[in-house]
């Protein structure tokens, strides 16, 4: 009996914990009325999304949504093209090399962003001072960030669908190495790149140390700046921009686990 | 990768150990007194205390889900959300709280009208307390996310010939079960103190961008770095840093040797 109320009243507590906060956002984003006036009289007055369209409106918000938004595809052109050649070659080719590759992808979790920026700072202004003026170049940095994510999920499906024993019998019916990526890879791979594009999307939407720490607008560090002088605009944004990236969560892992493959977030 | 992640990594390491040109521990030292040793304190002692909490809570959530099928909807949505919320961390999930508890927060007037000054308790979101709540967000479903893998692992045959032999439910946890999870659970442990230290993005929105947590001094240090030679403070920072993360990793691999020869033995 005390079990299941023990049970009941952790539950409800952890659910208010993990909703009360976007709910309070929510509040601030859609209700003109400030806190210090809400009584039972204000209480439903002022609600409408005319933040919304303050945030929307503005030219630094669309600027450096489009700044992050190029960021984005770049870092998932950059991953694919790079990655799912090499990670394929490496299951098929060259199995052995695959606990060095597991090693590499951990040295890029284990090094955390504010301790590489620092380190990239350093080096690369005093070597290639033009590098990192361009912000564009971020995409690399970001790509290598999303590595320990991004190689497991692509490493995972390339075993699960047995690539090795794939290709060999691709060979045996004379197909060439290009058709056989094409052909027979890529179409079997794609819910492990639909995951990453995904994760890719989601963090590199809300990446702020390396775009803060080097000094760039993309749309979180802007997002800040807006805040202060745009209060409830900035919350508006904020709430907007936690929807998608829980939207677009959301719906890979939906889909990964109706295919009965786990997610595993941590990258470990 | 060589050229974007080790070359500045480990030039952060060498540069800490120059000084004036030459090889010294003069920065390393300063790194380490005064008000960067306070920051470190401050900041392990927040990592360490988030990860305790979110451990234990994001391993209570994954056993009091275990017996539910994995197509529940429950599930499908503990899951799910987990996976969000782990990621979210950052500007958004700093200002959510903002307007919680912050000052102006809704929480805050709800309970001022019922006499309770959440101000006069010491309360402030830039304190150890307010940190601790807002890290929590995102270490609870990172721990959740961590464990359920293992728990699922854990037969229900087990449970049933413990019972079977007369032990009580809390019996299996403590003989059985926790042995078994403990690699798991020190891992995530340690996963959740990384993931708090290197936290930049909600401290910095929770402390306006001046602040003690660790991440921000590198900030601080980094941004003002007109001053000749303060460079030098924040690679050695830095330096500090990663081998503290290290170390904590190299300590759980020992602690984790350790554990499964017990599970052997028993």
């Amino acid at each position: 009996m005390l079990g299941t109320f023990a049970r009941r009243g952790f539950w409800i507590l952890l659910i208010m914990y993990f909703v009360l906060p976007m709910l309070a956002m929510a509040r601030f984003a859609l209700q003109t009325v400030p806190t210090f006036m809400l009584n039972s009289h204000t209480l439903f007055k002022g609600w409408g999304f005319s933040e919304f369209m303050v945030a929307f409106k503005d030219p630094g918000v669309i600027k450096s949504t489009v700044l992050s938004l190029e960021l984005t595809a770049l870092t998932i052109a950059l991953t694919f093209l790079m990655l799912v050649p090499l990670t394929t070659l490496i299951e098929i080719k060259a199995p052995r090399l695959k606990p060095v590759m597991t090693g590499a992808t951990v040295l890029s979790w284990l090094v955390p962003p504010v301790a590489l920026v620092v380190g990239v700072a350093g080096t690369f202004r005093e070597v290639f001072p033009g590098f990192l003026s361009s912000a564009l170049n971020l995409t690399y940095f970001y790509a290598l960030w999303m590595l320990p994510f991004t190689y497991r999920a692509l490493d995972g499906q390339l075993r699960l669908i047995g690539a090795r024993n794939l290709y060999e019998a691709a060979q045996s019916v004379g197909c060439t190495p290009i058709t056989f990526f094409f052909k027979i890879i890529l179409p079997n791979i794609k819910s492990s790149l639909y995951i990453s594009a995904s994760l890719i999307v989601a963090s590199v939407l809300g990446e702020f140390t390396f775009a803060s720490l080097l000094l760039k607008q993309t749309m979180p560090v802007y997002m800040w700046h807006f805040q202060t002088s745009e209060t409830r605009a900035g919350f508006a944004l904020a709430l907007v921009v936690m929807i998608a990236t829980a939207l677009i969560l959301g719906l890979a892992v939906a889909r990964l686990r109706k295919r009965g493959i786990n997610f595993s977030a941590t990258g470990i | 990768m060589a050229l974007f992640l080790v070359w500045p990594t480990i030039s952060v390491i060498a540069r800490a150990f120059i000084h004036d040109g030459s090889f010294s521990f003069f920065n390393m030292n300063r790194a380490i007194t005064g008000t960067y040793r306070d920051s470190f304190i401050v900041t392990a002692k927040l990592s360490f205390i988030t990860s305790i909490l979110g451990a234990f809570i994001g391993l209570v959530m994954a056993i009091l889900l275990r017996r539910l099928p994995v197509e529940s909807r429950a599930r499908t949505l503990a899951d799910s959300w987990s996976a969000v919320a782990s990621q979210l961390g950052g500007l958004p999930l700093a200002f959510a709280f903002v307007a919680l508890v912050g000052t102006q927060g809704i929480l805050t007037r709800v309970l001022k009208t019922m006499g309770y000054n959440l101000a006069d308790h010491g309360f402030t979101l830039t304190g150890m307390m307010g940190w601790t709540i807002v890290y929590l967000y995102f270490q609870i479903p990172l721990m959740f996310l961590i464990m359920t893998p293992a728990i699922s692992a854990l037969k229900d045959t087990w449970f049933e010939s413990a019972t079977s032999m007369g032990a009580s439910s809390a019996r299996f946890w403590r003989s059985v079960g926790m042995p078994i999870l403990m690699p798991t659970i020190l891992t995530g442990f340690v996963l959740l103190f990384v993931n708090a230290f290197s936290a930049y993005a909600t401290a910095y929105a929770l402390s306006t961008g001046a602040g003690q947590l660790i991440p921000l001094q590198i900030r601080f240090i980094l941004q003002g770095n007109v001053i000749t030679g303060e460079n030098e403070l924040g690679y050695a920072i830095v330096a500090w840093t990663l081998i503290l993360l290290v170390l904590s990793l190299v300590a759980v691999t020992l602690l984790q040797r350790r554990v499964s020869k017990w599970t052997e033995s028993a």
